[in-house]
């Protein structure tokens, strides 16, 4: 008896978990949706979507603790429960970060050019390490969690090409320079939010092994 | 059933025992008692005898071993005893045997001790002097006999309880087994009992009624999967919790679902969330009517709850794809934006001429050169109008239109006529070589096409270009090949211009003022004649395109 109702909270927990997850692929794609195809009109939604996620947070973060506190786990459902507690904070930042990508694009009035492919290729990337990671949670998918530690790397090697280029600009006398800063924020946070993404897959391969990487 | 068996085969052994032992304990008891009581009256009878002849002497020598022999006064002293000094006794007068012995001369009594473990038998026989003679025989009581009987007993009693649990045992398994080896697939296979022949008839009928009632439930079961396994619309029934009870396949292509997704949960397959916050209002108990977009395309998601007993027990969803609907409605706004913008175009300058001609601000000299602006422009609305008219037409089918034998040589000659003074001024030469070929068709329609190839191939050339007009057949098809020396077609624009009011180039064609329905009207005109349309070009060196239609 005590133990269904458990896993009926267990369940519950990891529904909340994938739904969370769906509202961070949503705001990467939205705010990637915003850089590179100009549209502003996503911001709004973006910020809502953010301030949604603040709510699923803490929503979350009490579901566990409930758990933790009336039902003792220990071994599995313990690692499960604990990586929650820590995913949620990395799909939050996730949010948040979508959400200042709009920021900037709302007050900086930007006018990308020449380089948005790369910032395209970037933003793709990272969009995939998030669906992947979310993925690999639903599916309980180690070497799925796995792949998307290891894809970091094309992220970060997209945004050192990218600093490069902004260098390159920036060193022209006709750039403006507000803008190549802008971009390089903005190149950053997708850097960041693709560093989340890997969080939560360590997260994912700790709940189902027990074994934390490096 | 075993045990039960079992227990009372035992009770039934232990009541048997038992009340055979009893039986036979009182029946011998009896038997015995009285043999001993014939033979104590016989001793009686010969010591009566004795002591009438001999007096007190019969007692001098006498032996007794089992019996006691008393002789009693006629007042009830004893006069003497075997066993006891007869000084000691006291007066007999009392006893019943004596009383009765005197009464009626002879007497008998059974007394029993005060342990109750023996018992005494009395008889006593006046004397002819008057004297009472009697004779006690001590014998044991039946409890006294059953106790030293027990050994041997119980021997017996623990023979019939080993012999009656194995008995027991055997005989309730042999009981049990043909019950327990039943095979109930088959009821009316077993040769067992008779008594359960009725039984086995009844689960014999019960077994084919749920047969029957499986299949059903299984052909309905087919029919159904059959149904929504067909149907390219996705069906999805979720329970309260959002676990998926059943999906066809269409549902499982659009949302992407994996092998048997059947009992998990709706967001592990598809982590849409405007489908989500469908799925929530629908659990409240909300029908909801949505075009969400899925990875598959654009889908209109009709959702309801199940109720069942005034609660949410589920939600069923259908989704139908309106990617091309939507589509398709999208077209229709833009040829309706096209089609009210190609005419202000125009408008806008009829309206400015007649303007400054209204208001005398036209030089006589100039009023000729902008009546024709006027003209040409108006002129072009007509046809703009008319090619509106007639596509309109052709999307209804061209229901109204007349199909007989055409020579499609004759058609191009004439078009080729009407065109010639359009070829003179833009520097082209146009030729037409083939033969003459009958086809059934729509006349108006067939002249179109040449006549809409042949102008665009004139419109769109450079100076001194060629266009060449070649109708052969091949087989059962006719080839109507129009070749121009023009500017050609961008490779990724080539898809397009069949599509209404697109044009390539949007400041050439003001110039050269087509209304942009041109190759539009082919396409449709050729698929009424459910021909095909070809198109090879290459930019900057010229277009060929080459439409097939079907020979008498």
């Amino acid at each position: 008896m005590m133990r269904s109702k458990f896993d009926a909270q267990l369940e519950l927990l990891n529904k909340e978990m994938i739904l969370m997850g769906a509202q961070c692929e949503n705001a990467i794609a939205m705010s990637a949706k915003a850089v590179t195809g100009r549209d502003l009109s996503l911001t709004s939604s973006i910020f809502s979507l953010a301030d949604r996620m603040d709510e699923k947070e803490r929503e979350i973060e009490s579901l566990c603790l409930k758990l933790l506190l009336q039902q003792q786990p220990v071994a599995k459902d313990l690692r499960t429960i604990s990586s929650a507690l820590k995913m949620v904070t990395d799909m939050e930042r996730i949010g948040h970060q979508s959400a200042d990508i709009a920021e900037i694009l709302e007050t900086a009035d930007m006018e990308i050019h020449g380089d948005i492919q790369e910032v395209h290729d970037m933003a793709v990337a990272v969009i995939h390490m998030v669906a992947e990671s979310i993925d690999a949670f639903v599916k309980k998918d180690v070497s799925m969690a796995e792949a998307v530690i290891a894809a970091d790397d094309v992220v970060d090697a997209c945004f050192d090409r990218i600093r490069k280029l902004l260098m390159e600009q920036f060193s022209l006398p006709e750039t403006d320079g507000e803008q190549t800063m802008d971009l390089l924020m903005i190149t950053k946070y997708f850097e960041r939010i693709g560093d989340h993404a890997v969080n939560i897959a360590k997260w994912v391969v700790f709940s189902i092994t027990g074994e934390r990487g490096i | 059933m075993t045990k039960r068996i079992c227990r009372s085969i035992f009770f039934v052994a232990m009541a048997v025992f038992l009340s055979s032992v009893v039986l036979i304990m009182g029946v011998l008891y009896g038997y015995f008692s009285n043999i001993q009581q014939r033979q104590l009256r016989m001793q009686l009878e010969l010591a009566a005898q004795g002591v009438t002849h001999e007096g007190s002497a019969y007692f001098q020598d006498l032996k007794m071993q089992d019996c006691r022999i008393t002789w009693i006064s006629a007042d009830g002293t004893v006069l003497f005893d075997s066993d006891v000094h007869s000084a000691d006794m006291e007066n007999h007068w009392e006893r019943e045997e004596i009383r009765e012995a005197l009464a009626t001369g002879y007497g008998e009594s059974r007394r029993y001790s005060a342990t109750l473990t023996e018992r005494s038998l009395y008889v006593a026989q006046r004397l002819k002097n008057g004297t009472v003679l009697r004779l006690s025989l001590a014998q044991s009581s039946i409890l006294t006999l059953v106790l030293s009987m027990a050994q041997p007993i119980c021997v017996v009693f623990l023979l019939a309880v080993i012999l009656s649990v194995i008995l027991a045992v055997r005989l309730s398994k042999s009981i049990v087994h043909p019950l327990n080896e039943m095979d109930l697939e088959h009821p009316l296979s077993n040769r067992g009992y008779d008594e359960l022949a009725p039984f086995l008839r009844r689960i014999d009928s019960q077994q084919q009624q749920l047969q029957e009632q499986k299949r059903k439930l299984e052909q309905k079961q087919t029919e159904l999967d059959t149904i929504t396994g067909s149907m390219s619309e996705g069906m999805l029934l979720l329970n309260e919790q959002g676990k998926i009870i059943s999906i066809n396949p269409a549902a499982m292509e659009l949302l992407g679902a994996g092998q048997d997704p059947i009992g998990t949960d709706i967001v592990t397959v598809s982590r849409n969330l405007d489908l989500q916050d469908i799925l929530s209002q629908t659990l409240q108990g909300n029908s909801e009517v949505q075009v969400v977009s899925l990875e598959t395309g654009r889908y209109q998601i009709s959702a309801s709850p199940i109720f069942s007993e005034e609660k949410v027990v589920g939600a069923a969803l259908c989704f139908f794809d309106v990617t091309e609907r939507e589509k398709a409605e999208q077209m229709r706004r833009e040829f309706t934006a096209n089609v009210s913008h190609e005419l202000k175009t125009p408008l806008h300058s009829i309206s400015g001429y007649a303007e400054l001609l209204k208001n005398g601000l036209v030089k006589s000299k100039d009023i000729i050169p902008f009546a024709g602006k006027i003209y040409a422009e108006a002129q072009r609305m007509v046809r703009l109008v008319d090619d509106t008219i007639s596509l309109s037409r052709l999307d209804e089918g061209a229901a109204d239109m007349q199909r007989t034998q055409v020579d499609l040589y004759e058609l191009a000659e004439k078009a080729v006529d009407t065109l010639e003074a359009e070829a003179k001024a833009a520097n082209v030469t146009v030729s037409l070589w083939g033969e003459h070929y009958n086809l059934y068709g729509i006349p108006q329609l067939l002249y179109s096409i040449v006549y809409n190839l042949c102008d665009n191939a004139i419109k769109y050339n450079r100076e001194g270009g060629k266009v060449a007009i070649h109708i052969e057949k091949k087989s059962n098809t006719i080839l109507l090949s129009v070749r121009d020396t023009g500017i050609g077609i961008p490779t990724d624009e080539q898809e397009r211009i069949f599509e209404r009011f697109y044009r390539v180039d949007k400041s050439r064609s003001k110039e050269v003022g087509g209304t942009g329905l041109g190759l539009s009207i082919v396409k449709h005109a050729v698929r009424l004649h459910s021909g095909e349309v070809e198109l090879h070009s290459v930019p900057g060196e010229g277009t060929t395109i080459t439409v097939r239609l079907n020979a008498v």
